[in-house]
């Protein structure tokens, strides 16, 4: 085999197991869109503050991964909480894009309080499988990414059971659906987009927790990037599905190590951008979204 | 009561002689030495700002428990200080500095990022006391921000910054001379940060080669990037007797992690000036385990220690190579201000900055924290340096060149 197609496919396979934060990323945007019709700009940077939280809780205790993992989700799951009160509940109904301006507010919010207290300085973040590395043929297999794939499989798992196994699923599907013959229901509007935002705040905090120690540092040079292609992925995969944000995080995770290996650094957001543009045109309604009229 | 009255006014008078004398010299200890500071205080780079901030806030203190400095008339004046944002970000580093312009600040020490300092450089004025350019007349002597050449934007402008094609030149021709049987370099540049991208491209590259290196390449990514298997694959194919990385310690950090994974070992990594930080062994101490770094700053001499662990145990700060600078800079302002005529009075102001300025155009050497800094033509130093390496995750001096 050549050097080109044991490049290509190492770069396909890098992509592909890399994608899986951007699918977890991209999960949360798309959740919370799916029910609220509302985008939470802040919501890698509420995972990235649960995992700066677990850290917290590292350096006091010196404490196993899978402490620094819980509390990094129970964290996240909180601060989603506070982002539902402070940027969608206190926000005024009749202006649209209230919303949408605080949780970019509480973005750089966030971001500069990370910031002020870590001095800006990255944080060595625990790794346990910071250094599995598999052999596959002529291939190289990242342990920590594919450990990321496989846990991003199981949180698409564990949401679709909670969404289609569970009262408070069912709740939720019929507020995303019908919000006023919801609440004429019984439902409570509250305690549901409550509950969706401590969800997917805690599906930010395992995607947090995840990529500090797939990159083996936190900082918050973090928290704008991820935010951006969280944002790429749930457009790509259809907003409201989350199958569509899996499968469209691994796309995105395959064309920009392709555009790395073929066009170098300079070219490789500009193909992703290309891409995005394309579905907008093309296919507005992504990969699984409803169909989207012009 | 007529005697009454004549011993109350003599004693007026003689009080009023008495205290003539001391009346001048007490409203001149009311004068002040008005010194900004500007650097990143928040944002991703505010560690380098928190650092110039703490030295800067020890100087001023060390100068002024020790008298102060004397103005023109033979008082001595305070200095009087203020350290603000400019967050890494340019357009809020000029307005930041147009405002201390405007009002009566003498100096600047600052800024800390090259790409706030090269525009802020041109809003001053190009040429001294040329009448049709409405620049700036505002001196500013930057610590930190780093890239190549800038001072030559304005004759307002001077940097006491690491001579880095000096040092690289310097530290590839010892490689050379210590490792003869090396013969390849690979680069890896953070092309979206103006130092990093620079220093490699006009210094690492360039002094590699002069030294006899072959240059094999270089892998890109950029400041924000979090995943380098693909450029390290190509560092694994290649196998280059030397890996140079002139990033930041974030990517750095993840660099030498993947690195690692993929059992990419050379027999040398040379690292970028602004790397050789606590942030680095903070970030990846253990991986950086051999890195070696030229750096213009490191405690070796009695003074570098001293400043070191007072800044360090009063205020909260890092004494590296950027952050000392600021401590060399005031010195060399109190310096100038004593020897130029600074008369430090609301209606001296501009004159008073021409005259640092001025002052600061003659110096042609000064101490520094590692012994004699030179001054060049073009407003620039030639600091003294050494080579670092990471070893325990700290920093050692490997080779003292001084």
């Amino acid at each position: 085999m050549t050097d080109l197609a044991i490049d290509v496919v190492q770069q396909l396979l890098n992509g592909f197991l890399f994608g899986s934060s951007y699918a977890l990323i991209g999960i949360g945007f798309t959740m919370i869109f799916g029910v609220m019709d509302k985008l939470n700009l802040a919501f890698a940077v509420t995972g990235l503050a649960g995992a700066y939280t677990g850290l917290l809780l590292f350096h006091l205790t010196r404490g196993p991964f899978i402490l620094v993992f819980l509390m990094a989700v129970a964290a996240a799951g909180l601060i989603g909480l506070v982002i539902e009160l402070a940027c969608f509940r206190w926000m005024p109904r009749d202006y649209p894009l209230a919303p949408l301006m605080a949780t970019m507010g509480m973005l750089f919010f966030v971001d500069e309080v990370v910031s002020h207290a870590t001095h800006g300085r990255p944080m060595a973040f625990p790794a346990p499988m910071g250094q599995v590395m598999m052999d596959v043929g002529p291939w190289l297999v990242r342990g920590d990414l594919g450990f990321m794939f496989l846990v991003s499989l199981a949180v698409m798992g564990a949401l679709w059971a909670l969404v289609y196994k569970t009262r408070l699923g069912l709740a939720t599907r019929a507020v995303s659906q019908q919000p006023v013959a919801a609440q004429l229901c019984g439902i409570g509007l509250t305690r549901v987009n409550a509950a969706v935002f401590i969800i997917t705040g805690m599906v930010g905090g395992v995607a947090g927790t995840l990529i500090g120690s797939a990159v083996g540092n936190l900082s918050p040079l973090l928290s704008l990037p991820l935010t951006v292609k969280g944002l790429v992925t749930a457009v790509l995969g259809g907003l409201g599905s989350i199958p569509g944000a899996i499968v469209a995080g691994l796309l995105l995770g395959i064309v920009e190590y392709e555009a790395l290996y073929f066009f170098g650094i300079g070219y490789r957001d500009m193909v992703t951008y290309l891409l995005l543009f394309a579905f907008l045109v093309f296919r507005p309604g992504g990969l699984f979204g409803q169909r989207v009229g012009r | 009561m007529k005697v009454l009255a004549r011993v109350a006014l003599f004693t007026i008078i003689v009080v009023g002689l008495v205290a003539a004398p001391l009346w001048e010299p007490v409203a001149a200890q009311e004068r002040v030495l008005k010194v900004a500071g500007v650097g990143a205080m928040s944002g991703v780079i505010r560690g380098f700002g928190i650092n110039s901030k703490a030295v800067f806030d020890m100087v001023v203190d060390e100068i002024n428990k020790a008298g102060g400095v004397r103005l023109a008339d033979g008082t001595r004046a305070k200095i009087v200080g203020t350290f603000l944002d400019e967050r890494c970000n340019a357009e809020e580093g000029i307005s930041v500095v147009r405002k201390l312009a405007s009002e009566d600040w003498l100096v600047l020490i600052g800024p800390t990022c090259s790409n706030v300092a090269e525009p802020l450089f041109g809003i001053l004025q190009r040429k001294v006391g040329d009448a049709g350019d409405s620049g700036l007349q505002f001196p500013i002597f930057t610590d930190t921000a780093i890239k190549p050449g800038l001072a030559k934007i304005s004759e307002w402008a001077f940097r006491n910054v690491p001579h880095e094609p000096t040092m690289y030149n310097h530290l590839f021709k010892w490689l050379k001379e210590k490792h003869p049987n090396l013969k390849t370099v690979y680069g890896g540049v953070e092309t979206d940060f103006a130092h990093s991208n620079s220093n490699w491209f006009t210094s690492m590259k360039n002094a590699a080669t002069a030294a006899g290196f072959e240059v094999l390449g270089e892998e890109k990514w950029l400041l924000n990037d979090t995943e380098f298997s693909t450029q390290v694959g190509k560092w694994r194919r290649a196998k280059p007797d030397i890996i140079a990385i002139s990033s930041h310690p974030f990517t750095t950090c993840g660099v030498l992690r993947e690195m690692k994974r993929q059992g990419v070992k050379p027999k040398v990594m040379a690292g970028l000036t602004s790397t050789a930080t606590l942030e680095t062994m903070a970030g990846c101490g253990p991986e950086a385990e051999g890195l070696i770094i030229p750096t213009g700053f490191a405690p070796v001499t009695p003074e570098a220690k001293r400043v070191a662990d007072i800044v360090a145990k009063q205020y909260k700060g890092n004494v590296d190579l950027h952050s000392a600078a600021v401590y060399e800079n005031m010195y060399v302002l109190k310096k100038v201000i004593e020897t130029s005529g600074v008369e430090a009075k609301p209606t001296t102001l501009a004159q008073d900055r021409k005259r640092i300025r001025d002052g600061l155009a003659k110096v042609t050497e000064f101490d520094g924290l590692l012994g004699k800094i030179k001054r060049l033509d073009d407003r620039e130093s030639v600091k003294p340096y050494v080579f670092a390496v990471a070893k325990n995750s700290d920093w050692a001096v490997l080779f003292d060149p001084r």
